[in-house]
Parts: C-alpha cells; sequence; structure tokens
C-alpha cells in the first residue's frame, strides 16, 4: 500500500489513534476512584475548615466529617448545604458561586441561622490572577471573615484598610486587597450571597 | 555520551537554547514563572513531553504519511501531556488544582512540536531523545532563573518559604505579566552578549596566528 493512498492514511490515522487513546482511556478509569477521593477530600476538609473544625490527618477529616457535618442539600448528586452542631450552638454553611475578575470564584460559607455572624469561610475554586486577586486564598485574607459580625447591608470590603486584615469582629468592614479592589469587591459580594441563602433557610435540615 | 551527543546537549542548552536562540515557548513563560514551584512542574512536565515525544515520533516517522504528519504529531504530544495530567490529578492533587489548565496547555508549547519538526523528523530515536531532553532542560533552567527573581522579588519568597528579610515590600510588577517580558529580555541581551563576546575572541585567536606569521 502506497503511503500518500487515502486508505493507508485513514488505515495509518485510526490504527495512531486506537494505539494512544486507549492506554490513557485504561489509565483514565485506573485512577479514576484517586481522583474522586481527591476530589471528596478536597471538598469535606472546606466545609470543615469553613465550620473551623480542625482536623490532623486526611482520616482524621473523614471522621470528623462523619461526626460533626449533616449533608442537607445536594446538587446533580453533590452536596451544596451543611449543618453542624457546634459547642452547643447550631450552625449552617452553604457553597455559592459568583464571578470573579477572570473566572468563577466558588466559596462555602458557615453562619449561624440567622445569619448574624460568619462562623468562617473556605475557598472551593479560584482563577484571580496570582499574587494579585488570587490573594483571596491567604489565610490573613480569609481569617478576617472568621467571627465576623454580619451588619444591615451584609459585608463590605474597606480599600483604605491596613491591607493586613481588619481583626474587628464586630465592624462588617473586612480589608480588601491592595491593587486587587474589583477581587475584593466581587468576593465580599458572593460572601453576602451565600450569607442571605443561610438567612433564607439554606443549610437547614 | 558521543560527540554527536555532546553537541546536541550544548545545542540545547546553550548555542541552540530554545528561549534565548529559538525564542519559543515564550506563553508560559509569561504565565507560571511568579511561582518557583508551578515553573517546576510545568518544565519537568515539558522536558518529559518534548523528550519522549521526539523519541516516539522519530520511532515513527517512516510510518507516518506527510498529509497527517502534524496531526500524529499532536496526537502523540497529547498523550505524553495527558499522561501527565491523569498523574497529577491522581497523585498530585494540589498540584493539578494550582496549575489547572496550564497543564493541559503543554501541548500548545511550541518548542515540542518545534524539536519534533526540526529533529526527530530527520534523525534517530536516541539522538532525538538527547535532543529533547536537552531543550527541555535549557527551557527548564531559563524559567528557573526567571522564577527565582519573580517569586523572590513578588512574593518575598521561594518555593512558598519566606525568604525575605524584615520590612521587605514585594515588587507588585514581579507577580504580573509584563515583568516576565522584562526578565526575558535582559536573558536574551546577556545571553547574545555572551555569546557574541566569544564569538569575537574565537575570531581573534584563529586571526592572531595567521597575524604573527
Amino acid at each position: 500500500m502506497k503511503k500518500d493512498s487515502i486508505a493507508y492514511v485513514v488505515l495509518f490515522t485510526f490504527i495512531a489513534c486506537v494505539v494512544f487513546v486507549l492506554p490513557l482511556a485504561v489509565a483514565n478509569e485506573v485512577t479514576r476512584p484517586l481522583v474522586e477521593a481527591n476530589k471528596l477530600f478536597a471538598l469535606r476538609s472546606s466545609v470543615l475548615d469553613a465550620f473551623n473544625i480542625g482536623y490532623q490527618t486526611p482520616e482524621d477529616a473523614e471522621a470528623e466529617y462523619s461526626a460533626s457535618i449533616r449533608e442537607t442539600a445536594e446538587l446533580n448528586g453533590s452536596p451544596i448545604a451543611w449543618a453542624a452542631t457546634i459547642d452547643g450552638a447550631e450552625y449552617r454553611a452553604v457553597r455559592r458561586s459568583g464571578p470573579g475578575l477572570w473566572g468563577t470564584i466558588t466559596v462555602i460559607v458557615a453562619a449561624d441561622p440567622l445569619g448574624e455572624r460568619v462562623r468562617g469561610l473556605q475557598i472551593v475554586d479560584q482563577i484571580e490572577t496570582p499574587g494579585l486577586g488570587g490573594r483571596i486564598g491567604e489565610p490573613w485574607f480569609i481569617e478576617q471573615f472568621r467571627e465576623k459580625k454580619v451588619g444591615e447591608q451584609g459585608l463590605r470590603a474597606d480599600q483604605s484598610g491596613s491591607g493586613e486584615g481588619e481583626l474587628d469582629k464586630e465592624s462588617p468592614r473586612v480589608d480588601a486587597i491592595a491593587g486587587a479592589s474589583r477581587t475584593s469587591d466581587f468576593f465580599v459580594a458572593i460572601v453576602n450571597g451565600a450569607i442571605a441563602d443561610i438567612k433564607a433557610g439554606g443549610g437547614a435540615p | 555520551m558521543s560527540s554527536k551527543q555532546a553537541k546536541i546537549v550544548k545545542d540545547g542548552l546553550w548555542f541552540n537554547n530554545p528561549i534565548f536562540v529559538q525564542v519559543l515557548g515564550i506563553c508560559s513563560t509569561l504565565a507560571v514563572t511568579n511561582s518557583l514551584l508551578n515553573t517546576l512542574i510545568m518544565t519537568v512536565g515539558v522536558t518529559f513531553s518534548t523528550a519522549l515525544s521526539s523519541w516516539t515520533l522519530s520511532l515513527m516517522k517512516g510510518l507516518i504519511p506527510r498529509k497527517v504528519r502534524m496531526i500524529v504529531q499532536v496526537l502523540v504530544i497529547s498523550f505524553y501531556v495527558i499522561v501527565i495530567d491523569i498523574v497529577l490529578r491522581a497523585y498530585l492533587p494540589e498540584a493539578s488544582k494550582q496549575l489547572g489548565p496550564y497543564v493541559g496547555l503543554i501541548i500548545t508549547n511550541c518548542i515540542i512540536m518545534g524539536r519534533a519538526e526540526a529533529f526527530a523528523a530527520a534523525n534517530p530515536p536516541w539522538p532525538s531523545f538527547v535532543d529533547g531532553l536537552a531543550n527541555g532542560l535549557g527551557y527548564m533552567a531559563v524559567l528557573v532563573g526567571i522564577a527565582v527573581i519573580r517569586e523572590f522579588l513578588g512574593f518575598g519568597t521561594l518555593l512558598g518559604m519566606d525568604v525575605a528579610w524584615p520590612g521587605f515590600i514585594p515588587w507588585t510588577i514581579m507577580i504580573m505579566a509584563p515583568s516576565a517580558f522584562f526578565l526575558v529580555a535582559l536573558a536574551l541581551w546577556g545571553a547574545k552578549s555572551i555569546a557574541a563576546r566569544a564569538e569575537a575572541a574565537k575570531k581573534k585567536s584563529a586571526t592572531a596566528p595567521a597575524a604573527a606569521r
């Protein structure tokens, strides 16, 4: 068969595709349980972080999740709302997505059922500029929201802060990230949306 | 190592460096070099893909019809890149999450297809492997150098560890893509100057004995 004939080209392309794609399909199937387990651990550890429940190891996290967290709503088989009783107090958490500067930001926010005080939050997904908007993932930024009192208008990002985090838990303001005011505003809007969801009964058993 | 292979290695690392001389792979240079860890993972991925896809394509070169040459190259390159993606997702989920779409984009890295076309298509498998490896390492050396500067000046860290002195003020520009342009340009300038000086010295030493005669 001539190498430039249509039959050879079609046959060669078909065989090459099978030879290269088949091992990938097998490798994908073989590693699928591991990938699913990684995704599940990432989600569950984010929920525990949002509720401010500590853990040391992945096994520890699984045990804490099973013992303390109740999944109260799901979408397409994935949980989107949770409830937990911590030190006798009831808390709710919801998953919420919204626009960032470059793409969707997804967070899990935990608060009391009336949405008056944030328990904590954790970012599930974001693709903001590394070093600028991407700094929403830094501990000092996330920690600002922990035990934060929510004002009547919700929380607000303040551009004039020190840039090191607002530590007054009774104030509804949080320090925006210097050089990333748009991302800070988007992020706080998503958090306020999540608090509104909780107020509306999100996460309730 | 034979002298031919030594020459291939020297070319990939310096004389025909993919960044300094071929000016390839610039997109990823801008994208990932504000983090040393991401740069290391990305460049290891590119080195692995370039070496193995050059080797595979060289093995197959007698069978590939010219009409579908580039389709087959992309298929082979994609195969190795997806292997990397699967391994990262399964065993290094944090790195996979941080690199996000960049791993998939290795497929479009010009260096890999450039070496497949320029070298592997006309050379035996083992030299093609060495050529891919040397070009990947040459690319890695330049990007790691740029990443060290950008991460240190941009964040005050290296591999995420705080290495700056107290009171250090991070240079925000170093985190943004334009700083990579400045640094690549400076690196090109430096490399070209060194190469030109070496060339001039070589010419001078070649003409000196003739003048003495």
